[in-house]
């Protein structure tokens, strides 16, 4: 996973590196996509947001790929802007988990897989206890599930402040659910961010 | 009592017979296929094999940057996949690949024929010679100008291998030209299961005695069929692929011939067919000779375009054509360009559409020209072959660009006068100087004239 790429890994065209003193000065991550492809997806410019981009027709594409077609490789897409807006964070991140018989299937864990591409360090504190998915479900049922996490065994929520990440926020179920859970063991806060907001 | 035993289900056997599949996408059951595996009937294969070098057992792909390796979950270890391949299904060192040995399908040799076309006495000729290719087992290349009626004379050595049980593929790197094949196949052979594999297909039932499938289709196969034709063998990207290559070799038995099929051999496949299996077609099926590209200069076309005027020259040749109400196709060498040059051609007329590779509503732009309800397509090499319409008179601009290569030129010439009615039609090539490829285009363009009216 750490050579460097020649072609696009979205599009295939030829990469063409372009060796800048900032490139080199500020030890960034080298193009994984390329410019077209790169433009085509929105950046969340909004001030104080918690996404970095709006979901369209390029993100679907990319998750689908990425989640569905399994390809580990394009976690490496959006390193360099992930890495740039984490790297400062002081609260503890925690990505969101999957149900280790998912991962299992899938054969990795998409959330870990940004995180550890974009060199971000994180921990796990949460357990996922369903298979089913919120995207299967309307809002009603969305609203009415039974706890989605539950805490790892072994593990001590400290009093300070975590950051949960996951890929895609549309009614925040997953995200509230995992809040109250930290919150209620004794987290001081709880903030939230995704990659994409729905 | 209750049975215990087990019957192979038929659809099980006719799906998987000469596919090479990936186990956990088989679309059968679970326990069938523990069954089938325990009577041996599959021979399991490791998806990815590392001994003596990295490579993918299903698309041949032995390139080391289109492998990734990562933490594998499911195999607890590092593990790694192809992403060459990825849109067919993940394949990584924890998945096994599925190639059938069981019992097979019971060979069907009766087979309606139904064609009562006239072949002009070039067409009967290379219909005899590669049918004797393929009594002989050995390869063929039909060589045959833009219009020549090259998907008839396949008819009568599709018709001789089903009659003789044989398993057929026709292969080709566009869907469009499968899309295009399946219906006029179907029409011939009425009574026989053919199936038309490309990506997007839809699940089709039963064992074909005949495929129709895009080459990428084909890493999908092994040691499956005993004739393969190559339709537009040197079309985008199978020259350019090298597993596309090697996936026709997997895809037929070892002893199975190949055929192809062009207008524009390379010189690579000339030398390979040219004292075997060997037909050549110098003229159209009507009789009339091929159109001649004539050149016109647009110097400095680039700078005028950008300016936002369309050169004098290119307005006058469009202004012809409307005047005529001539249908008309103007090439462009980048998608860039069209995009500019697209509202300036508005402006002459509004109907002037434009269409590229991505454009997903290119068959109903096509079918706008050929239905007359636009005067004229703006288009990339993407129509280069495959379409036929009705006296439509075509423009290269920019044809001293790289992407316009003799052999491509040779096929947007040959979209010209492939009507009986209407046999000849301006082919200009307008041009910011004169490249070999030009030169090459028009010297083989008048070559086969040549040969096909003799003085």
């Amino acid at each position: 996973m750490n050579k460097n790429e020649t072609h696009c890994l979205l599009c295939t065209q030829p990469l063409q590196l372009i060796t800048s003193w900032k490139a080199l000065l500020t030890k960034q991550f080298p193009p994984s996509i390329c410019e077209k492809c790169l433009a085509r997806f929105e950046r969340n410019t909004s001030h104080e947001s918690t996404s970095l981009y709006r979901y369209n027709e390029a993100m679907k594409d990319f998750l689908h790929q990425y989640k569905f077609l399994q390809d580990v490789a394009l976690a490496k897409v959006f390193r360099q802007e992930l890495h740039t807006h984490l790297k400062h964070e002081k609260a503890t991140i925690i990505p969101i988990p999957m149900h280790p018989e998912k991962q299992k299937e899938r054969t990795f864990s998409h959330m870990d897989e940004l995180l550890k591409s974009a060199k971000i360090p994180y921990i796990q504190l949460l357990e996922k206890t369903t298979t089913e998915t919120q995207s299967s479900k309307n809002r009603e049922e969305r609203l009415q599930t039974p706890p989605l996490f539950r805490l790892l065994p072994d593990i001590r929520v400290e009093y300070k402040e975590y950051l949960l990440f996951d890929d895609i926020q549309t009614t925040g179920t997953t995200l509230q659910h995992a809040t109250q859970l930290l919150l209620g063991a004794g987290a001081e806060n709880v903030r939230i961010f995704t990659l994409i907001s729905g | 009592m209750k049975y215990k035993g087990w019957l192979l289900p038929p659809a099980l056997r006719d799906f998987h017979e000469g596919r090479i599949w990936l186990k956990n996408h088989t679309p059968f059951h679970e326990d069938d296929i523990k069954r089938a595996i325990e009577r041996n009937y599959f021979y399991i294969k490791e998806g990815i094999q590392t001994i003596p070098q990295i490579k993918c057992n299903r698309c041949q792909n032995e390139e080391p940057q289109q492998f990734t390796h990562f933490e594998c979950s499911k195999c607890q270890k590092t593990c790694v996949y192809c992403r060459h391949c990825l849109n067919m299904g993940r394949i990584s060192c924890c998945t096994t690949l599925l190639i059938w040995r069981g019992p097979q399908t019971y060979k069907q040799k009766q087979h309606q024929f139904e064609w009562a076309g006239q072949f002009t006495p070039l067409q009967q000729q290379a219909s005899d010679e590669m049918l004797e290719s393929v009594k002989r087992q050995r390869n063929h290349l039909v060589h045959a100008v833009c219009g020549a009626g090259k998907t008839e004379i396949l008819f009568q050595s599709v018709h001789y291998a089903l009659e003789k049980g044989l398993r057929v593929c026709i292969a080709t790197p566009r869907t469009d030209v499968v899309l295009e094949l399946f219906p006029r196949f179907q029409a011939v052979f009425p009574k026989t299961n053919i199936h038309a594999l490309y990506g997007g297909a839809p699940k089709q039932e039963g064992y074909a005695r005949l495929v129709m499938a895009t080459t990428h289709q084909l890493y999908r196969f092994q040691h499956a069929f005993d004739l393969i034709i190559v339709d537009e063998a040197d079309a985008f990207p199978y020259t350019f692929d090298q597993t596309l290559q090697t996936a026709v070799q997997k895809a037929k038995k070892p002893e199975s011939p190949i055929i192809f099929v062009t207008a524009t051999p390379s010189q690579k496949l000339l030398q390979q067919h040219k004292r075997s299996g060997y037909s050549f077609i110098p003229k159209r099926y009507h009789n009339h000779p091929l159109p001649v590209p004539r050149y016109s200069s647009l110097w400095r076309y680039e700078n005028s375009l950008n300016k936002g005027k369309i050169p004098l020259k290119l307005q006058r040749w469009i202004e012809d054509r409307l005047t005529r109400q001539e249908p008309f196709l103007i090439f462009l060498p980048k998608v860039a360009l069209m995009d500019i040059v697209t509202p300036l051609f508005q402006i002459i007329h509004p109907d002037i559409l434009a269409v590229h590779a991505e454009d997903t509503d290119r068959k109903e732009k096509v079918l706008k020209l050929r239905n007359e309800e636009i005067p004229g397509l703006l288009t990339t090499t993407i129509l280069e072959r495959g379409i036929t319409i009705k006296n439509v008179q075509v423009a290269v601009v920019g044809a001293e660009s790289s992407i316009f290569t003799a052999s491509a030129l040779i096929q947007i010439a040959g979209r010209v006068g492939r009507n009986q009615a209407y046999a000849d039609g301006d082919v200009v090539f307008f041009h910011h100087g004169i490249t070999v490829e030009m030169d090459e285009a028009r010297a083989t363009i008048e070559r086969s004239n040549k040969e096909g009216f003799p003085r």
